[in-house]
């Protein structure tokens, strides 16, 4: 009798019983990410797969969250284990390429329909490291200038015309600094690609130490320019001063723009402005782990996020994202106003011109750090 | 005799055993990692930190010191109304108020301040209303100011706990014999009063330093991070870099200051205890 209550403890404590299967799907990122997962796109595949069961972990936001699925994912190959605890991992671009270095992925996107899909640069070249066919974009994100048009009549739309508009309205550009959230270090790596000298290299590698020391004259630049700008207290601290009034033009992530002038918080007078040569953005990628124990089903999970239905209804209608396939896929599975709201500013043209990835790694730390010693201190 | 210090030492066991590897190790972990660099004694890390971040020390220095001064003021006007006050309900409001922003963690204080302190925040929004700013005369605080104003809401009532307390346990014939003779309460307050309760006040000012010195949240929700706190650049190094060599290095100077008012901490309170 005791067994037999014990064994109904052990299964219950165990969830699921031994038939169903369960696909166990690590994410990276904010909040956003993890509801994604389990309020939208878990339940729909567990509809079309009847007996699989969707689980969904966050790690945590930036690029610390893809250090620990990178941690665990490590720890169980060293041990050998032969069937590892994640499915399908959702990482940032850093990581991908450690990851596939080091053999952690499977090679899956060749074996999936939706794998044609996407052409652009990102599914191969991941931040200098060679990820083709380890990794599918989810979405792309951007970053661009914010501007009240009420208070904003003389557009810039180039980083020196930014700089000279920033001089004559002291104060009322705002942007985070690099230590308060990525809009603000995507908004100081445009500031060396524009300034600084060969941008492309920076994106392409390869890598040179001595590259930095031609970034003098961008960065004495750039501390004269914060002078006359606000730095704000984060990504949402620069939408929160663009909501209040207090700055009339700021760097901000475009689905985070979206999602908030959704919610009301932020005036629709406000719009959104790509400005040249040109700023980061970044994807998120769907990964299969190298021994991942349901990678049949993974594969399949990603298939279905990547299809354009999901991509048109998940990734751009409700979450405000661009799509990680390439756009013209999407054509007619959106609502003309939905897909119009994404590109009323900023055309697919600005994005594919000025849409660009942020620096290779050992480059992106160099512009960090040099931007503490030459512009913070 | 052995026994019972045996007992002792068994009793006090778990407790140094907590503090040595949750404190000690740590630490010396800590210190190790600040000053070596490929195995060997090396200050390079040092010199990385004064050259990124010497800027943020001082500005450390400064809103902490700044915060102390203002909090001692704060806390003597609180204190000083509740021991001489005359109005009994007066000093009853005080009493039951004051105590409320010690159940505020830092992170939930610099949230609300976030929005209260802006430009176009709360309280601004609120001046503009009664009357007494025009609108384009508002200015925002989320700066230095912003932080130095949450640390001081923060750690008043801290210091003012200690203080009234100390106040109260005056003999209040002396209080008397002063207003007895003539002296306003100002003036009992600060020659009568303060004198006898200094060490207490500079005590609660040293455990409010070395608290602010420590507090990440307020300085990364209130203010814009050039210049910033030293607890943010640590983050940053580890978030940024993985660098924890060079964070290391910035704990040790931190440390190193609140080390000094620790010191000073010490050297009170042996001097009261040789003196009691």
């Amino acid at each position: 009798m005791r067994s037999a209550f014990a064994a109904l403890a052990i299964t219950a404590a165990l969830g699921a019983p031994a038939s169903a299967q369960t696909l166990n799907v690590a994410t990276a990122g904010d909040q956003n990410m993890v509801d994604y997962i389990k309020d939208y796109l878990g339940p729909m595949f567990e509809k079309s797969h009847p007996g699989v069961k969707v689980v969904a972990v966050g790690t945590g936001p930036g690029d610390s969250g893809s250090q620990k699925i990178f941690e665990k994912l490590s720890a169980q190959k060293a041990a050998n284990t032969p069937a590892w605890d994640f499915d399908v991992v959702v990482i940032h671009q850093k990581m991908a390429g450690d990851m596939a270095k080091e053999a952690l992925l499977m090679k899956y996107r060749g074996d999936i329909k939706t794998g044609s899909l996407v052409t652009r640069e990102t599914a191969e070249n991941s931040l200098g490291a060679d990820v083709s066919g380890y990794v599918m974009p989810m979405f792309h994100s951007q970053t661009a200038i914010a501007y009240n048009a009420d208070m904003v009549k003389d557009v810039p739309n180039t980083y020196p015309e930014l700089a000279a508009w920033a001089k004559k309205n002291p104060k009322q550009f705002g942007y985070n600094g690099i230590k308060g959230g990525m809009s603000g270090v995507a908004f100081v790596a445009g500031w060396v690609y524009a300034f600084g000298q060969d941008g492309d290299k920076l994106m392409k590698g390869p890598y040179d130490a001595a590259t930095k020391a031609g970034w003098d004259k961008a960065l004495a630049d750039l501390k004269d320019f914060n002078k006359n700008v606000v730095i704000t207290p984060g990504n949402a601290g620069t939408l929160d001063m663009l909501n209040r009034g207090e700055i009339a033009m700021g760097p901000v992530w475009v689905d985070m723009f979206y999602t908030w002038q959704n919610d009301g918080k932020l005036p629709p007078n406000m719009k959104l402005k790509l400005v040249a040569p040109g700023m980061p953005g970044q994807p998120m990628y769907y990964a299969v782990p190298a021994k991942a124990a349901q990678a049949k089903l993974a594969e399949e999970f990603i298939a279905l996020a990547t299809s354009p239905d999901v991509q048109a209804q998940g990734i751009v209608k409700k979450f405000n994202w661009y799509p990680g396939i390439d756009a013209q896929h999407l054509e007619g599975k959106l609502d003309k106003a939905d897909w119009q709201k994404l590109f009323t500013d900023i055309t697919p043209a600005d994005l594919a011109s000025k849409g660009k990835p942020f620096p290779i790694a050992p480059y992106f730390n160099d512009i960090l750090e040099s931007y503490e010693k030459k512009v913070a201190n | 005799m052995t026994q019972s210090r045996l007992l002792a030492l068994g009793l006090v066991a778990p407790a140094l055993a907590l503090v040595a590897a949750l404190f000690l190790y740590p630490l010396g972990f800590s210190l190790v990692a600040a000053f070596t660099k490929d195995g060997a004694l090396s200050l390079a890390h040092f010199g990385k930190a004064f050259e990124l971040y010497s800027v943020d020390i001082v500005y450390t220095l400064f809103i902490v010191l700044l915060s102390g001064v203002l909090t001692a003021l704060a806390a003597i006007a609180i204190a000083g109304t509740l021991t001489l006050g005359e109005t009994p309900w007066a000093v009853a409001v005080l009493k039951a108020l004051y105590r409320w922003p010690l159940f505020i963690p830092f992170i939930v204080a610099g949230q609300c301040m976030r929005t209260f302190l802006a430009k176009n925040g709360l309280m601004n929004n609120s001046f503009v209303a009664m009357g007494i700013i025009e609108p384009l005369q508002a200015t925002s605080l989320l700066d230095w100011r912003g932080i130095v104003i949450t640390f001081v809401w923060k750690q008043a009532p801290f210091v003012t706990l200690l203080l009234a307390g100390a106040m109260a346990s005056l003999d209040r014939s002396t209080i008397e014999a002063g207003r007895n003779l003539g002296a306003g309460r100002l003036r009992v307050l600060f020659e009568i009063v303060l004198p006898q309760v200094m060490p207490t006040l500079l005590v609660a000012l040293v455990l409010s330093f070395v608290t602010t010195m420590s507090v990440l949240s307020v300085p990364m929700m209130v203010a814009g991070s050039q210049p910033t706190m030293m607890t943010v650049d640590m983050a940053f190094r580890i978030n940024a870099y993985g660098d924890y060599p060079v964070a290391n290095a910035l704990g040790v100077i931190s440390y190193a200051i609140t080390g000094l008012a620790a010191w000073f901490y010490l050297r009170q309170s042996i001097r009261r205890e040789v003196a009691a």
